[in-house]
């Protein structure tokens, strides 16, 4: 029932979902990290604002983007002008998906550090462990339940991805159309049954994203 | 909640739902005071690409009028029952214009010029009638293959004029109507009438509207003199026999 571009957009959609989701661990983990731990002015205003992409419509989110990659912007030409062009390719596709799948990441990270217990990681540093082998034995063996179901959530989201990146990234088949814009595609060109077709792998990968995060999950906890 | 629900029939009420062609847009907006100064309802348009218009008024979207850019749109809904083929009239005619940016430097004088330009922003060739007319042009001049792989598709022709204007494509084809609308993008050429695929705008009422009348009195409406010289005004062209 598939056709070759149709596998083709499949693969495409999990490596630009996959490699959006590595892009922001390592950043995501970092200002989860940060957010837990800081208790300053202005937390819950700095929270708010990092968790705006998942309440705002993607297509905000989306015109927001473009506005600042387009050709006509300032920081757009001078991407262009490193040979870095944003919108109208697959790295619009990667900027959008990891701009609306980010916040995921960061709530569930920040949720699972606070929950870990900081007098544990000060009996560490009693111990003589060094803030960074602290946080590897102690915050991150406790926090980590919480990661892998941000970051499994992160990458559901970038699977399914619409507004931002129609905008960013334009529905260019063979180019930046995901499974979400093929979807959509198929259904305006009147070719429904596709659309369902591409709709049912959408879902099954979600599916086993999201079954193989609390399978993990569950393996993990029965062992620890 | 009860405010919203006895409100909602007094909004749809008085008004006309006009499913249009999205490059009639700014024409339709100055020839609807007219209309409402001579019968009353508020024409409210609904503005996208064609084929679009035609798949969500074959699936029952409460339209009254539909006003194509091509004639197979127009199909769509009268295989789907929903227009009688005697209402359909050719309203307007339309050319195609290739647009760069304002600021663009390239120099695109004829269509062999086009591969020059990186990338060429298109209506969906699938689909969207300006896209299909492009499309139509290209292959006759036998460029289409080459710059297939170039194409940006959009959702209507609007949009691809407007990736033009931000210089996110370096190039573009749209109707010379919509070219002349812009200020940051220039026509770099307009496609000869001759070589031009015919444009034909087809309007019909939709036959189970329940305000046909009013329907059928818009697209008079559409077809008086005084809207005909809205519409070449905005570059369209008015077909002579009437």
């Amino acid at each position: 029932m598939l056709t070759a571009d149709d596998l083709r957009t499949v693969l495409f959609t999990l490596q630009v979902a996959l490699a959006g989701t590595l892009l922001i661990l390592p950043p995501g983990v970092a200002v989860a990290l940060a957010l837990a731990r800081y208790r300053g002015p202005g937390k819950s205003v700095l929270e708010t604002v990092l968790s705006l992409p998942l309440v705002l419509p993607p297509t905000a989110v989306g015109i927001a983007l473009l506005e600042a990659f387009s050709g006509a912007s300032p920081l757009g030409r001078w991407l262009a002008e490193r040979g870095l062009e944003v919108v109208f390719t697959w790295k619009g596709v990667l900027l959008a998906t990891s701009v609306m799948s980010f916040p995921l990441l960061v709530r569930s990270a920040r949720t699972a550090f606070e929950e870990v217990d900081e007098r544990l990681v000060g009996l560490a540093r009693t111990l003589g462990c060094s803030p960074l082998a602290a946080f590897a034995r102690v915050t991150l063996p406790l926090a980590w339940r919480g990661i892998l179901g941000g970051t499994v959530l992160a990458f559901a989201r970038a699977l399914g991805e619409f507004g931002a990146t129609i905008m960013v990234a334009g529905n260019i088949p063979g180019r930046t159309q995901t499974l979400a814009l093929a979807i959509f595609h198929n259904h305006q060109l009147g070719r429904d049954e596709r659309a369902a077709a591409l709709a049912g792998v959408t879902a099954g990968l979600a599916f086993t994203a999201l079954w193989t995060a609390e399978w993990a999950a569950r393996r993990r906890a029965a062992g620890a | 909640m009860a405010v919203v629900l006895a409100l909602a029939p007094a909004l749809a009420g008085d008004e006309l739902s006009v499913f249009a062609a999205a490059s009639l847009a700014d024409a339709l907006e100055e020839v609807a005071p007219a209309f409402v100064a001579l019968s009353g309802p508020r024409p409210v348009f609904n503005l996208s690409g064609s084929n679009d218009l035609a798949r969500q008024i074959a699936a029952g979207a409460p339209a009254d009028v539909f006003l194509s850019a091509d004639a197979a749109q127009m199909d769509v809904v009268e295989r789907a029952g929903r227009v009688r083929a005697a209402d359909r009239v050719e309203l307007l005619s339309n050319t195609l214009a290739i647009v760069v940016p304002a600021d663009s430097t390239l120099a695109l004088g004829r269509p062999s010029d086009l591969p020059r330009a990186g990338r060429l922003a298109l209506a969906d060739p699938q689909a969207v009638p300006a896209g299909v007319y492009a499309r139509a042009w290209l292959e006759a001049q036998g460029l289409w293959p080459q710059l297939a792989p170039r194409v940006i598709p959009t959702l209507n022709v609007r949009a691809a004029l407007h990736a033009v204007e931000t210089g996110n494509a370096e190039a573009g084809i749209v109707y010379r109507s919509d070219a002349r609308l812009s200020r940051r993008a220039r026509v770099a050429f307009e496609v000869p009438r001759e070589q031009c695929p015919r444009i034909v705008y087809v309007v019909a009422p939709v036959a189970d509207s329940p305000r046909a009348g009013t329907a059928a009195a818009f697209v008079r409406h559409l077809r008086s003199p005084q809207s005909s010289r809205v519409f070449e005004r905005h570059g369209f062209l008015v077909p002579e026999a009437r």
